[in-house]
């Protein structure tokens, strides 16, 4: 492959290959595995007067564990985030579908363009106005009342954090489902109804399979973001009851208690792994189908 | 590959000055606003609203000085924030007074010269001799203003006889709509006065502290939200919440200002003192400073923009700055009872044994109170 | 389903997505300090507060500063990883691609928990250096994925025609991949700058003092609420938007090559 007239030396060559590889692994050696382990670390370390203590002790995991709050935390985060992303991939799938099936490629790009534009406001400005817009006073109620309903009450409860869950990824959902659907091949939906397969059966047996790889991903990527999310469950959701997120930052707030948020964070991220690998192995399952 | 060399060739350079030069641009902003304003930077450590140009926006001008605020909610947040940073991060510290102890004890602060400040000029005994604040006869901190906490509600919604006694948070008709102010301390303060406990309300024996935890949890079904100092505003102004625990004027004075029908009463089963103080950080290079402001504070100027203070109002503990808001600002010291005869007059309260200086809990720890309140939050 | 009632979801969906940020701009003109309907009148009050507030432009100036930095390092790590991908094979690749990838997967508020831990640990806590630093950890990943997409389109006869012509590795790097790489670096950099520019949960807990325009807007959310926030947040809307305009136009230029 490479001519014989600059023909570099092994030296120079494994050189060059090294300056593109090393910094990566320098850079979040430093600053992302390092601050990892130190949090698995750290999770075995007292704290002492409000202040941390190099130990090895499993106090905190015990202490954690044993608490029925960590669990009922845990599973409410888990099912929240779990439902939100649900959610957002059902509201979202008409919408990607109308795009990449119905929409000449213009509307599309534009379309796409206009949902990026979220991912650069503020996501506290956001939250901060849906906070106005669905308060009893504010203008859902005040649009409600014409007609006689209401008022609502949906802050400090869980549709407010659905509302902030949705305002947080749908946008992100949307744009994945209608690039995983605008790759199928329309001439496969073509033959398909040529073929006399109805609507309902060309949906579950060509498109779904087809377009799952993209769907899941999306799904993930949802659930993945709620997950970790403590503005909406706090500012929303009046931190009632509060989510895993909101637990660390109590966690940290009071007392100094590092190492048990640790334990808390270590949880999250086990959780999230295994399912990213659950998610992403359902993914990509039995691609060749159809 | 002629081509792309070409464009490379012509586009790329002045294009990647531009980019030199916005870099350069970004990197020396931040440095920009100092250069024409020499000024030394105090860093704060204060809850929120200490730092706004409404209360030192004089001092700073009068001094060239500038205060870089870091706000906090809540004591152990504050000592929370204290240990992530360097030492000498903070200059100057406001503690809630239960903190004074904790702070000194951790060795974060400095001691101070109490021939520096106006403790002939009390209004009330204690404020010279507040708990925890003196140490082997050497003063750690100052205290500045104080405030009191019980039934915050809006008028509408609760009687002012209900209001009198925190069984209101228990009526039908504030059900999910009362809020805590998202801190154990001065919540569980006001369940312990409403148990009967009285003057022992955070001295707990193991009976007294089950039974404060079990009408905690009674109260759990009547809880609309938990709240920082912004949702506790915002949720009070808009109606989200009829009723708030764990809270006074010191919110419910300036939605009132607002406009906004809410009151906060001490009802009869007494009511809680939270209490500021002033501390020089430890290490600090700006001691003098620090100390030239909390005399500021403590000057009959320093005392009325406390008392008028934007984010929330504190109550003069100076003669001579009680003497002046009621001069420059008669209708505040009428609202907050701050004038001679009133029977609510703060410091009538706390003569007669209505108010209780709020404080750690004695026979727990705050981490046994934390927990608790966790696994209350999450019921 | 019927094409009316599509058209109707979607517009839907757009209508939900939009409000806050129509509405929040709306509020940064309005005059309630608490805004509830019916609207206040119009003012320009909040926008006069910030314009004479130091600290806003203070942690706006951090903002720029963070976001450039961070821009540059994020820009530069996704490039080399892109570009190892793209040209080498060596063993644990698989593994060395996995940790590339992986901050994004990582929520943001246990990035910042253990960013701050191990920072406090090094004594360098409490400074933009430390943003800086998270947020391009946390930012490399999205540059490598836009450069890593441009090297696929390049052909690999390329670097080595240019070998063949007796360029050594580096100049085949500076004069044939690097210039057609370059409209996918400038898009990186513009979004990794804004992903930095708006991000609040790591900022908040490492930039102690040094608070960023988002922490400052957190502060006033959690603090003495009022639609200052609105109008900041309408400014940083302008803000990223003409990275993000600036993102695309150089990615689009790449149709031109």
């Amino acid at each position: 492959m490479v001519g014989e007239t600059a023909h570099p030396t092994a030296m120079t060559q494994r050189l060059y290959a090294l300056t593109f590889r090393l910094p990566l692994i320098l850079w979040y050696g430093a600053f992302f595995v390092g601050p990892l382990l130190f949090t698995v670390a750290m999770s075995f370390f007292l704290v002492k007067n409000y202040r941390m203590v190099e130990a090895f002790e499993t106090v905190n995991w015990a202490r954690m564990f044993s608490r029925g709050f960590f669990w009922d935390a845990y599973w409410r985060t888990l099912g929240l985030a779990g439902m939100a992303a649900g959610l957002a991939s059902l509201l979202a799938f008409p919408a990607a579908w109308a795009l990449a099936f119905r929409a000449t490629d213009t509307q599309r790009r534009w379309a796409i363009s206009l949902l990026i534009i979220p991912f650069f406001t503020s996501y506290l400005v956001r939250v901060f106005s849906w906070y106005v817009i669905l308060a009893e006073q504010g203008v859902v109620n005040a649009i409600i009342g014409t007609v006689g309903i209401g008022p609502i009450t949906m802050l400090n409860t869980m549709i407010g954090t659905t509302v902030g869950y949705l305002t947080l990824v749908l946008p992100l959902v949307v744009i994945l489902q209608t690039l995983a659907l605008s790759s199928i091949d329309r001439d496969l939906i073509q033959a398909a109804g040529n073929l006399g397969c109805p609507p309902r059966r060309l949906l579950w047996r060509v498109i779904l399979p087809t377009a799952k790889t993209g769907l899941i991903i999306a799904a993930l990527i949802a659930f993945i973001l709620c997950f970790g999310d403590f503005v909406s469950p706090y500012y929303l959701g009046g931190s009632k009851p509060p989510t895993l997120p909101i637990l660390i930052i109590d966690t940290t707030k009071s007392g100094q208690q590092w190492p048990r948020a640790a334990v808390v964070a270590i949880v999250m991220i086990v959780t999230l792994l295994a399912i990213a690998f659950a998610a992403v192995t359902a993914a990509y399952a039995k691609r060749g189908k159809t | 590959m002629t081509k792309f060399q070409k464009s490379s060739g012509l586009i790329a350079p002045s294009r990647r000055d531009l980019l030199r030069y916005g870099t350069a641009g970004a990197l020396a902003a931040p440095f920009v606003g100092r250069a024409w304003a020499q000024t030394t930077e105090i860093n704060m450590l204060a809850w929120y609203g200490h730092g706004e140009p409404g209360i030192v926006g004089a001092f700073e001008e009068a001094n060239n000085v500038k205060f870089v605020p870091k706000y906090y909610a809540g004591g152990d947040n504050m000592l929370a924030l204290i240990a992530q940073s360097p030492p000498g991060t903070y200059d100057v510290i406001l503690s809630d007074a239960e903190f004074v102890q904790q702070l000194n004890a951790a060795g974060y602060i400095e001691p101070l010269d109490a021939a520096d400040y106006p403790f002939d000029d009390m209004l009330y005994p204690d404020f010279a001799k507040f708990p925890g604040h003196w140490k082997d006869g050497t003063l750690y901190s100052m205290m500045v203003r104080f405030g009191h906490l019980g039934v915050s509600y809006n008028t509408t919604a609760i009687s002012a006889e209900d209001a009198m006694s925190y069984k209101c948070f228990w009526n039908d008709g504030v059900k999910g709509k009362v809020g805590h102010f998202d801190w154990h301390l001065p919540s569980l303060g006001m369940i312990s006065l409403y148990n009967g406990n009285g003057a022992g309300l955070w001295d707990l024996d193991d009976g007294k502290w089950d039974a404060v935890q079990e009408t905690t949890m009674s109260l759990r079904p009547q809880v609309g939200g938990y709240f920082d100092y912004g949702g506790t505003f915002n949720s009070l102004k808009n109606g989200e919440m009829l009723a708030m625990c764990g809270i006074g004027d010191w919110i419910t004075g300036v939605l009132e200002k607002d406009g906004a029908t809410v009151a906060s009463v001490i009802p009869e089963e007494g009511g809680i003192q939270w209490t500021e103080s002033y501390c020089i950080g430890k290490g600090s290079a700006k001691a003098d400073l620090v100390k030239t402001f909390i005399q500021y504070m403590l000057s009959p100027e320093g005392q009325v923009k406390s008392a008028q203070m934007a984010a929330y109002p504190g109550n003069c503990i100076t003669k001579a700055g009680l003497a002046m808001l009621n001069e420059v600002d008669p209708a505040e010291a009428k609202r907050t009872h701050q004038v001679t005869g009133d029977p609510m007059n703060p410091i009538t309260l706390i003569e007669t044994g209505r108010i209780h200086y709020r404080d750690i809990p004695v026979q727990q720890t705050l981490e046994d109170w934390n927990d608790f309140w966790s696994e209350y939050k999450n019921a | 389903m019927q094409g009316w009632l599509l058209g109707l979801w979607l517009a839907a969906v757009f209508v939900f997505v939009f409000s806050p940020i129509v509405f929040s701009i709306v509020f940064s003109f309005n005059s309630d300090r608490f805004p509830t309907i019916p609207l206040g009148e119009f003012t320009l009050q909040w926008y006069e507060t910030i314009w004479a507030d130091p600290d806003v432009w203070d942690a706006a100036g951090r903002s720029l500063f963070c976001s450039a930095v961070t821009a540059v390092i994020a820009t530069t790590l996704g490039f080399a990883t892109a570009y190892t991908d793209y040209r080498f094979g060596f063993r644990l690749k698989g593994a060395y691609l996995a940790l590339a990838l992986l901050p994004p997967t990582i929520p943001l508020i246990i990035l910042a928990l253990a960013m701050l831990a191990w920072f406090s640990r090094l004594g360098i806590s409490g400074q933009l250096w430390s943003v800086i630093f998270a947020h391009s950890v946390l930012t490399s990943p999205f540059a490598m994925a836009i450069i890593r997409l441009r090297l696929e389109q390049m052909d690999p006869a390329l670097e080595a025609a240019a070998w063949n012509l007796g360029a050594s590795e580096w100049r085949a790097m500076g004069t044939v991949v690097l210039p057609f790489c370059r409209p996918a670096i400038i898009a990186a950099a513009c979004l990794t700058a804004a992903v930095s520019f708006d991000e609040f949960t790591i900022a908040w807990f490492v930039s102690g003092l040094e608070k960023t325009i988002p922490v400052h807007i957190l502060e006033i959310v959690q603090g003495n609420i009022d639609p200052q926030v609105n109008a900041i947040g309408s400014l940083v809307f302008i803000t990223s938007m003409v990275l993000v305009a600036m993102a695309q136009i150089f990615s689009m230029l790449r149709g031109r090559m």
